[in-house]
């Protein structure tokens, strides 16, 4: 238990604001030596804060990192999302179960492990994983739980890094042929933790460039030449957002989104882990071009060390004059903070975002009015993805044309493709904009891991469409995607071969809408359950005829009334998926169907409940 | 809602819009909703109430804005020459799913529900002939605290999650007390931290139970109960403290008093507090005095007014012109009108002579 002076202390050293809350409470949660925030914790700091109680229970309900019950010394969160599901999650926790003793929700006897399913980590590449406290491990099997848990038996916990070597991210970068590496150029090279070395890299150079030789407008103008469109999903183009912003002397917010909580997608924590700065200077410049004199990063609260690493490039880029007064001797003033998540995928919803930053649930906002006018404090934000940000240094240093030298006429630029699944080859590939899905398998991922067959593809993460063999040659482009009835995306590309069963997947997936729907609106919210429920039925070879299509107008409802895009995503995985294996679908309605598959999933992720 | 809580079209800022083919005219700043309700347009709705700040959430009123989009009246502004439909065949099929997915969700049976005949939920399940939807999907279970508190009766298996409730309390009477927590489906209420309704910080003003839709939050009884439809309804004045709040007042078939909402028009805007609420038990209690007593050698006897009248009349004369008037004081209550009490004191100064008043402002 918490006494009310360390309470007061974490709250003197965080800040009073309302807006300080996740980090209060994360400090708390650490100190308590069994990660609980109890009751009476709770109390100390809604006093000590001088917010009202029921704030702080709507707060920490809202956020899965929390528990205001005891968990353990370590808690073990095993990732269920689509790509470790494909990789076999289910044994992780069979393993678990055998070593430890416990399943989801429990805990050892001696106090040291606390067992929890959690959706993706962002380290897919290495599926199936899981993180302990705030270290992530990939890669597991049976074997290697059994060592990771006599590890952590041995240990003491620390605040610091002890996350396995491959997921640091140059390792997970896919070394192949063919890349078109821009944004990955300079990862393994440079020094993420030294800005020294980021300088000898072009560093920084795009900011000085702008600021002697660009006016505001121009820097805007070059964006938009370049015809850079947003990375994080929905493909805006970038600069026609930031001209949104509206002139004037109010404060206004640079967002920087590195939630990443989009399963099968890691681009932006391998960016953030091996090249902050660049993050940074797109920010700065994003800052210059709009305005704006403070930036922020919301990173998701599991990515420590992406976020340990922006931490200490933004205190050298201080120290260095090129964030804070008077940027590298302009008069220009620009300055960047970093903003943690909870655990909650609804807020890479850029309003949600938004409220999860001034300390409030993660509830999207209804529009209008749009970030541009009103977000942040109630100023104009404007809200950008990771790798939109990492791209602008480049586009002002190289020019808009040498942007759009590749790509497709559209989508101009390169893609971050994170790849994982059943390949040979899982990691990160910088790619053309418009490369086909059979290159990236064939050429980067290597080809099916083990000679299996391709059987379907996710791109895009989980609200990402489903690609069959029929679709292989599709140019993987912002509008092209769209045209065939699927998306690109975050660039998130989950790679299925013939033992997957389809049926089992969507039900994945499907589970996966239903625990990160915010619960606000009545579409997602019921629609996200029943879903939920219908497809489990399905699995468990329990549907009532007329099941399936009560699936698409379920989706199709969402799709139609929901308040955020979040709600308006199951439709497409779930028609792309009835429309490819109907069949399957179909032979799961029946009682007497074989499915290992979803046997496993029902038995491993279901029987408790 | 009251039309006036819009206001007259302000000079040189109106839009005209046409809704459901029929031309209206709003002010800038308005949403659709607002701008229908002004010109008696029905368009169905949860989560709003003109007292608190838009939600947008339950989806109910969403529109079709100019043939190809979906918006929700209520957080929508108009536009020029923006063009509205408010039902059509698809409209009707969203809002009878959106209703049927609320019905699957929560425990809707009206037969033992004090909404029953006054739910605004129930009333839209009517208009659009929604049921409960095939899928047996299993429904929630929530917090149900019928007893902890004087004021509140809690069954959160009616709730539709519409949040006027959490507004109410953090907007109106800004205490703070309710509180969404959990997340997706498994969202539901708090009272501070997880705290029983009687023992949280709730000051009973009972704005959450009056804006609730449905029956999730309910008045406990203050003297009688009775079917909603049977109900009669009376508006009065709070007969507690200067401000002098609306309320309407319902009886039941017996003629007991069963419940006290705060009426829009009033100085109060709709509000009450707790004396307001639910500080009418005496008027149908045994106790209250209904008839005069006159005391003869220590014990009461019942007396006619006229006795008991006369019989006051005479002795503040005889104390009068015995004592002079400052012997004889006036204390009249606070449950009297304004009215009552300017007469009593003008009835002290002018025929008693006497300074001599005070009222027991502090109920
Ligand atoms: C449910 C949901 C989750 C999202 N998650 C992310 C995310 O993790 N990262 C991100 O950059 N954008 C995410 N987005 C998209 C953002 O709302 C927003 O469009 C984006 O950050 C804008 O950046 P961009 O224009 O650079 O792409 C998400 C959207 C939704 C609806
Ligand atoms: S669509 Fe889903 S995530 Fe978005 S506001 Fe509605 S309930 Fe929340």
């Amino acid at each position: 238990m918490m006494n009310r002076e360390t309470v007061s202390r974490i709250v003197a050293a965080r800040g009073t604001g309302r807006e300080n809350l996740m980090m209060v409470l994360r400090d708390l949660e650490t100190l308590s030596g069994n990660n609980q925030l109890s009751p009476e914790t709770l109390e100390h700091v809604a006093e000590e804060m001088n917010l009202p109680a029921s704030a702080i229970s709507g707060f920490v309900g809202f956020y899965t990192m929390f528990s205001t019950r005891p968990r353990a010394r370590y808690v073990l969160r095993v990732c269920k999302s689509g790509p470790c599901h494909v990789m076999g999650s289910g044994t992780i926790f069979g393993a678990l179960e055998k070593y430890l003793g416990i399943r989801p929700g429990q805990a050892t006897a001696d106090g040291l492990f606390f067992l929890e399913k959690c959706e993706c980590l962002g380290v897919c590449s290495v599926a199936p994983a899981m993180m302990v406290n705030y270290d992530l491990h990939g890669n597991l099997t049976e074997a290697k739980i059994k060592d990771l848990i006599a590890a952590y038996r041995a240990k003491t916990p620390t605040a610091a890094e002890q996350s396995g070597p491959e997921v640091e991210g140059r390792a997970c970068v896919i070394r192949s042929e063919g890349q078109t590496k821009r944004l990955l150029e300079t990862v393994g090279r440079v020094d993420p933790s030294s800005i020294d070395s980021f300088l000898q890299h072009k560093g920084y150079a795009a900011v000085r460039k702008a600021l002697a030789e660009y006016t505001p407008e121009q820097v805007l103008q070059i964006v938009k030449d370049s015809g850079l469109r947003g990375r994080g999903g929905a493909g805006f183009p970038a600069g026609l957002k930031w001209s949104f912003i509206p002139k004037g002397d109010m404060p206004k917010y640079v967002i920087c989104n590195a939630d990443e909580g989009e399963p099968g997608t890691f681009k932006d924590r391998i960016l953030m882990e091996e090249n902050p700065h660049l993050v940074l200077e797109g920010m700065l410049l994003c800052g210059y071009a709009i305005g704006a004199a403070t930036g922020y990063i919301y990173v998701r609260g599991e990515f420590r060390r992406a976020i340990d690493r922006l931490q200490g490039a933004i205190a050298q880029a201080r120290a260095k004059g090129l964030l804070g007064q008077g940027i590298a001797g302009s008069a220009f003033h620009f300055d960047i903070f970093v903003k943690e998540g909870g655990g909650a995928y609804v807020c890479g919803e850029e309003s949600s975002l938004i409220n999860s930053m001034e300390g409030l649930r993660g509830y999207p906002r209804f529009r209008p009015p749009f970030p541009a006018g009103s977000g942040f404090r109630n100023s104009p934000t404007t809200v950008n993805n990771v790798e939109t940000f990492a791209s602008t240094p480049l586009i002002v240093l190289n020019g808009a044309d040498w942007y759009k030298s590749v790509g497709t006429a559209k989508c101009p630029g390169t893609k971050l493709f994170c790849l994982s699944g059943r390949l040979n080859r899982t990691g990160l590939a910088e790619l053309p904009m418009g490369t086909t899905l059979r290159e990236v398998i064939e050429t980067h991922g290597g080809g099916m891991k083990d000679g299996g067959k391709f059987k379907f593809a996710q791109v895009g993460g989980s609200a990402g469409g489903i690609l069959a063999a029929d679709l292989l040659d599709l140019p993987l482009d912002i509008d092209q995607t769209l045209q065939a009835g699927v998306t690109l995306g975050s660039g998130a590309v989950l790679v299925c071969g013939e033992e997957t069963c389809p049926v089992d997947f969507l039900l994945n997936i499907l589970s996966f809408f239903d625990h990160e729907s915010c619960g606000q609106c009545t579409p997602c919210r019921v629609g996200s359950a029943q879903l939920h429920h219908l497809a489990r039925k399905l699995a468990g070879r329990k549907a009532a005829p007329g099941d399936i299509d009560r699936m698409v107008e379920k989706a199709l409802l969402m799709k139609k009334a929901s308040l955020c895009a979040m709600g308006q995503s199951p439709i497409l995985p779930v028609t792309t998926m009835v429309r490819n294996f109907r069949q399957e679908f179909e032979r799961h309605g029946h009682p007497d169907h074989n499915c290992p598959a979803c046997d496993r999933t029902l038995q491993r992720l279901y029987r408790a409940e | 809602m009251p039309k006036d809580a819009i206001g007259p079209i302000v000079q040189g800022q109106g839009i005209s819009l046409t809704i459901d083919g029929q031309a209206v005219m709003g002010n800038k700043g308005q949403t659709i909703l607002e701008a229908a309700l002004a010109h008696d347009i029905d368009i169905p709705y949860l989560c709003y109430n003109p007292r608190i700040s838009k939600t947008g959430a339950c989806r109910i009123c969403l529109v079709r804005v100019n043939e190809t989009m979906f918006k929700t009246a209520c957080t929508e502004p108009i536009a020029p020459d923006m063009r509205v439909v408010t039902e059509d065949p698809e409209l009707t099929e969203i809002r009878k799913g959106i209703l049927e997915m609320l019905l699957a969700e929560g425990d809707h049976n009206c037969l033992y529900c004090d909404a029953n005949g006054a739910c605004e939920l129930q009333n839209l399940v009517m208009r659009y002939d929604a049921a409960m939807p095939s899928g047996d999907f299993p429904r929630r279970h929530r917090t149900i605290d019928e007893a902890s508190s004087k004021g509140l009766k809690r069954n959160e298996d009616r709730c539709v999650l519409c949040g006027r409730c959490v507004k109410a309390c953090a907007e109106v009477q800004l205490n703070n007390v309710w509180q969404f927590t959990g997340r997706g489906g498994n969202t539901h209420l708090t009272s501070d931290l997880d705290a029983k309704i009687g023992d949280s910080t709730c000051v009973n003003c009972g704005t959450c139970a009056q804006l609730c839709p449905t029956g999730a939050i309910t008045l406990q009884p203050v003297l009688g109960r009775g079917a909603n439809w049977d109900l009669k309804k009376e508006s009065s004045i709070c007969i507690y403290c200067g401000v002098g709040c609306k309320i309407d007042f319902f009886k039941n078939k017996g003629g007991q008093l069963v419940r006290a909402l705060g009426h829009p028009d009033g100085p109060n805007q709709g509000h009450l507090c707790v004396k307001g609420r639910f500080g009418f038990d005496f008027i149908q209690k045994p106790a209250r005095l209904s008839k005069p007593l006159i005391r003869e050698n220590g014990a009461f006897k019942e007396a006619t007014w006229d006795e008991a009248l006369d019989f006051v009349a005479a002795r503040l004369k005889e104390i009068k012109a015995q004592h002079g008037p400052d012997a004889v004081a006036a204390l009249t209550s606070a449950k009297c009108t304004n009215e009552d009490n300017y007469l009593m004191q003008k009835f002290m100064r002018a025929m008693v002579g006497t300074n001599n008043v005070d009222h027991c402002a502090r109920l």
